[in-house]
């Protein structure tokens, strides 16, 4: 068969021919640049470590990661039912898992590029004004890890686990855009998930029933491993079982999403 | 791999059922679409003509039944199917936010074959040459239209479904439609297939019809074939005479004669028409002239419906 990237192409097409996306490319470099900059030059400021401005920005920015992702993802299909043009999608020699397939594969390509937009230009810009030297072991402290890596290997460990994070609210929004075909209530159920997803995960935490291991709130914040090894959030919960669980949680989620496509008729 | 049907059509739909529920949307349709035709699916609002359109091209699908396409099943060979049906379903939604020209590529690679120079040729063959390059959002319905039948021609179909494509074209538009399908049909051997539930319309543009009342198939006729003179008892003639009332009094209600405006109308064929002259002129009537009255397809049309009835 001819070629499937063409797919992904156009994808990537629909989602950077919007000027919205370059909007939010831009917010992102005009935060970063904002905090470092204040706190360089502000007054009594400007002293700090490199990689400890570094890690404030990705702890702040990393939801706006998320929640750009998710608008994206809302609207990927939902926006195609909206605006009818599905329609036209629909009708090309390619099987509708394909086509879902190339706009997931699109929507995590853009979740990577502005991962990366905030990884590099937080790195670069707080390189330049504050430098990334000092003695190691209080750069790890200030991370908040008893680890003994090398700052940047924690930093692509925190990134990574923050993926990890976002592909779980990005492929629930996936889903949601799909199953109901309303951006509107992708964004707000998965931004629901972000937000108060760590105060009931708080609460849920002083519950002692077995069961609470089990839900996927509780492992959407998989930064806490970093803290040191052998980190447990509840007793037994350990990195190992939390991907699991959320490894479960992700094929229920695909399996659900790919079948309501692939099953729904278009009546739009 | 690609066959005609023994019958010489190229799409065939095969006691095609869509129920919803307990309803019955679309009641065992079955329709052979020969080559080279345009074909006319006729019915009133909401009788199930964009349902099946849609269960046509794998939009929705079906509960029972299958279309064939060039002899692959849309039901279990979906991509060898669709390959070779170009459609427009309902109206031609765009990417608005995309040129016209973008719209036209990103539509060619998801299908193998189209070059560059063939998009342009389509361009320049639908008249959006000055246009292409703008963003869809400034386009008119009439510009969408074009560009819609554009993206339906692109990868040369062997089979083009137009959704009631004389929607919001002004005459001049239809008109050149009109006449752009029939030259598709004609020479370029593409059989088309078009929605409306403008009679009139159909009549001039389509070889034959399909009329299609609450889901169900109530006649496939040719055009051109319907005003039969020697039909049997279909025909009707109008005759001009200089006393109506007296004339009918004459006639007695033979022939099924009736008092029409100036003058009066019977039911049947040439030789029923030639006995009544005689039977006026004898009787000392003058009659002024006698004209064929061909039922046009609208009239046959609200016959068989009942009216634009929506069931």
């Amino acid at each position: 068969m001819f070629d499937f990237l063409q797919l992904v192409a156009n994808e990537n097409l629909k989602i950077y021919r919007r000027i919205r996306t370059w909007i939010m490319f831009g917010i992102l470099v005009i935060l970063v640049l904002a905090i470092s900059l204040i706190a360089r030059y502000m007054p009594g400021g400007g002293d700090g470590s490199g990689w400890s401005m570094m890690m404030t920005e990705t702890f702040l920015l990393f939801i706006m990661v998320t929640i750009f992702t998710v608008v994206v993802s809302a609207e990927t299909v939902a926006g195609e039912f909206t605006s009818g043009t599905i329609k036209l999608l629909l009708i090309r020699p390619w099987s509708r898992s394909k086509i879902l397939l190339s706009k997931y594969i699109s929507v995590m390509l853009f979740a990577f590029a502005l991962a990366a937009t905030l990884f590099v230009l937080g790195f670069g810009v707080n390189a330049l004004l504050f430098g990334m030297g000092g003695a190691r072991e209080e750069i790890l402290a200030a991370l908040g890890t008893n680890r003994d890596i090398s700052p940047f290997s924690y930093m692509l460990a925190y990134y990574g686990f923050e993926f990890i994070s976002l592909i779980m609210i990005v492929t629930v929004s996936f889903m949601i855009s799909t199953v109901f075909r309303s951006g509107g209530l992708a964004i707000g159920l998965s931004l629901f998930f972000l937000m108060g997803g760590s105060v009931v995960t708080m609460l849920l935490m002083q519950l002692d029933y077995a069961w609470v291991d089990y839900l996927l709130l509780i492992h959407l914040d998989l930064t806490n491993y970093l803290i040191e090894p052998g980190f447990e959030l509840r007793d037994g919960v350990t990195l190992g079982f939390s991907l699991g669980v959320l490894a479960a949680y992700y094929v229920l989620i695909i399996a659900v999403t790919w079948l309501v496509f692939n099953k729904r008729d278009v009546a739009t | 791999m690609e066959k005609l049907a023994p019958n010489g059509s190229i799409v065939q739909l095969k006691n095609v059922t869509k129920r919803i529920g307990r309803r019955t949307i679309i009641d065992d349709l079955s329709l052979d679409l020969p080559e080279a035709q345009v074909f006319g699916f006729l019915g009133p609002n909401g009788s199930g003509k964009t349902t099946t359109i849609r269960m046509m091209v794998g939009l929705m699908a079906m509960t029972e039944g299958d279309v064939i396409i060039r002899g692959h099943s849309v039901r279990d060979e979906f991509e060898k199917a669709i390959r070779h049906v170009g459609a427009i379903v309902e109206n031609p939604e765009m990417y608005k936010y995309l040129s016209g020209y973008d719209n036209l590529l990103m539509f060619s690679r998801m299908i193998p074959g189209i070059t560059r120079q063939r998009i342009d040729e389509v361009v320049e063959l639908v008249g959006l040459k000055g246009r292409i390059h703008d963003k869809v959002r400034t386009y008119s319905l009439g510009m969408r239209q074009r560009l819609g039948v554009a993206q339906a021609i692109m990868h040369k179909p062997t089979l083009l479904i137009l959704d009631e494509p004389t929607n919001g074209l002004d005459p001049a538009g239809i008109r050149e439609l009109r006449d752009y399908l029939r030259k598709l049909a004609k020479e370029e051997g593409i059989t088309v297939f078009v929605s409306s539930h403008l009679l009139s319309e159909m009549e001039l543009m389509c070889d034959r019809v399909a009329i299609i009342q609450a889901g169900k198939l109530i006649d496939v006729r040719d055009i051109g074939q319907t005003a039969d003179a020697d039909g049997a008892g279909g025909a009707a003639f109008f005759f001009d005479v200089d006393k109506p009332e007296d004339a009918l009094a004459l006639l007695a209600g033979a022939h099924g004669a009736q008092a029409a405006e100036g003058g009066l109308a019977i039911v049947g064929g040439r030789e029923a028409a030639a006995d009544v002259n005689a039977l006026l002129v004898r009787g000392g009537l003058r009659v002024y002239g006698i004209r064929m009255q061909n039922k046009s397809l609208e009239d046959q049309f609200l016959e068989m419906t009942g009216g634009e009835r929506i069931v």
